[in-house]
């Protein structure tokens, strides 16, 4: 289901009426603009499904034990979700090998670590679109699927080169099937902070790191040679969020977050409050602090406007339930939010 | 925007400058947001561009219009999306208005270039 269309709807409606175009013409833009009503409403049905589902008691019947992977090619445009590649794990293109066998590996990670089957915890299948227009220089997840674009390889590479990149993007959905996090204001900060707290916990389950050695670096690996050579060497520093090495430096303190802010920008605090608590406590970011964050997102259901000293105190409530035996576990998580304010 | 509030539409009538009266038959575009935050306060990456009003369509001129006249529905803003603020100047003075990539014009969307600073 794509949400992105090349021409605005508004715009295929004036072109269906406009007289001084051919009639086959104006017919096709009448008939497109007709689909792209019809899947806008799909999809926000498909949001209010998702919302009482994640409601209900018992859980929806899983459409499988462990997701299946996709992998479409959009040979460098723009429509979603592009050609399918039978065999992504075999190709010889790098990205289409490389975003499956990551993805591959998001699922094991969110399964093995935190019990949890996909993206909506039913077997979604995870899908996913390479080479995404031209040169693009994002990644993102549009509500149904991920994409990635190629980087214009000065300030950018493939933006597939990223692990955290593709745990970033998966774990938009996972809150979006969730929390059910609003993008904007306190509660797109946190979601975007959730999304940078699984990316490198995922990062470094793969190296098998500990909190101390890792970087906590989000995008490292996508940073083109013109970035480098101007000493930029992440897009955000999770342990260092104003560092002047981050493509975009944040803020530290919760009360330097005010309403209205950019989501990657608000996420500061919080992504700093997650490092220092992991670091605090030692050990491996997903043992035991990356559990508390997993249960305080997929425990409660849906808290779309949830403000970041919620959050926090959620934290902390989970920290006592789950390691109440570890007091040193609900030091760390307050240590890690006093660090930022909260 | 040193505050970082880079959220919603704003129509900014100040005193236009002379010489952005001159202006009034182009567009200045800045592209947001992305996975890497373009154009944030701590940013370092910027992406600007201008359009003609002269070099786009007429059903691309009318989008725009219907943009900065509110006629066009705006989706809820999705996940690392690009988002779009738009300047235009008229009689009245300066107008800014942001939107998200689904609803801006390929026109407008290819015209920035990615800078860093």
């Amino acid at each position: 289901m794509c949400t992105c269309f090349i021409v605005p709807r508004d715009i295929l409606t004036k072109l269906a009426q406009d007289p001084l175009l051919p009639p086959e013409i104006r017919k096709a833009a009448a008939d497109t603009a007709r689909i792209a009503h019809e899947i806008r409403l799909l999809r926000i049905q498909a949001l209010r499904l998702t919302s009482v589902a994640s409601m209900l008691e018992t859980p929806v019947s899983a459409l499988a034990a462990a997701p299946a992977v996709t992998v479409y090619d959009c040979k460098h445009t723009q429509t979603l979700p592009g050609t399918p590649l039978g065999s992504p794990e075999g190709t010889e293109d790098d990205s289409a090998r490389r975003t499956y066998e990551e993805t591959t590996k998001v699922a094991k990670f969110y399964k093995d670590v935190f019990g949890r089957n996909s993206i909506d915890n039913g077997g979604m299948t995870m899908m996913s679109s390479i080479h995404y227009g031209n040169r693009f220089n994002n990644a993102m997840w549009n509500g149904s699927q991920m994409l990635y674009g190629d980087g214009d390889n000065s300030i950018f590479i493939d933006f597939t080169k990223g692990n955290d990149v593709i745990g970033h993007e998966l774990t938009h959905g996972v809150t979006q099937h969730s929390l059910q996090l609003e993008y904007r204001d306190d509660a797109g900060g946190l979601n975007e902070s959730l999304s940078d707290c699984f990316g490198s916990m995922f990062r470094q389950w793969e190296k098998n790191q500990d909190s101390a050695s890792a970087d906590w670096l989000i995008g490292s690996d996508i940073m083109g040679p013109t970035a480098r050579g101007r000493n930029i060497t992440c897009l955000r520093d999770m342990a260092d969020p104003a560092g002047a090495h981050c493509l975009a430096a944040q803020p530290t303190q919760y009360s330097q977050v005010t309403p209205g802010m950019d989501p990657h920008y608000s996420s500061g605090p919080p992504n700093l409050a997650f490092c220092t608590a992991c670091k605090t406590l030692g050990g491996k970011s997903w043992e035991k602090i990356g559990q508390v964050w997993y249960r305080s997102l997929t425990g409660f259901g849906p808290s779309p406007e949830m403000k970041m000293p919620d959050f926090a105190n959620r934290t902390r409530q989970v920290a006592s339930q789950m390691f109440g035996g570890t007091p040193a576990v609900g030091g760390a998580v307050d240590a890690g939010w006093k660090a930022v304010g909260l | 925007m040193p505050d970082g509030k880079l959220w919603g539409c704003s129509d900014r009538n100040a005193e236009v400058a002379p010489e952005r009266n001159q202006r009034v038959d182009r567009l200045e575009i800045e592209r947001l947001g992305g996975l890497a935050g373009f154009g944030g306060p701590g940013s370092r990456i910027k992406s600007k561009g201008e359009v003609a009003l002269a070099d786009l369509s007429a059903a691309d001129r009318q989008a725009v219009a219907d943009l900065f006249d509110k006629k066009t529905s705006i989706p809820p803003p999705k996940p690392d999306a690009f988002r779009y603020r738009i300047t235009r100047q008229t009689a009245e003075g300066t107008q800014t208005i942001e939107a998200p990539e689904d609803i801006v014009p390929p026109a407008l969307r290819d015209s920035v270039r990615d800078t860093l600073e």
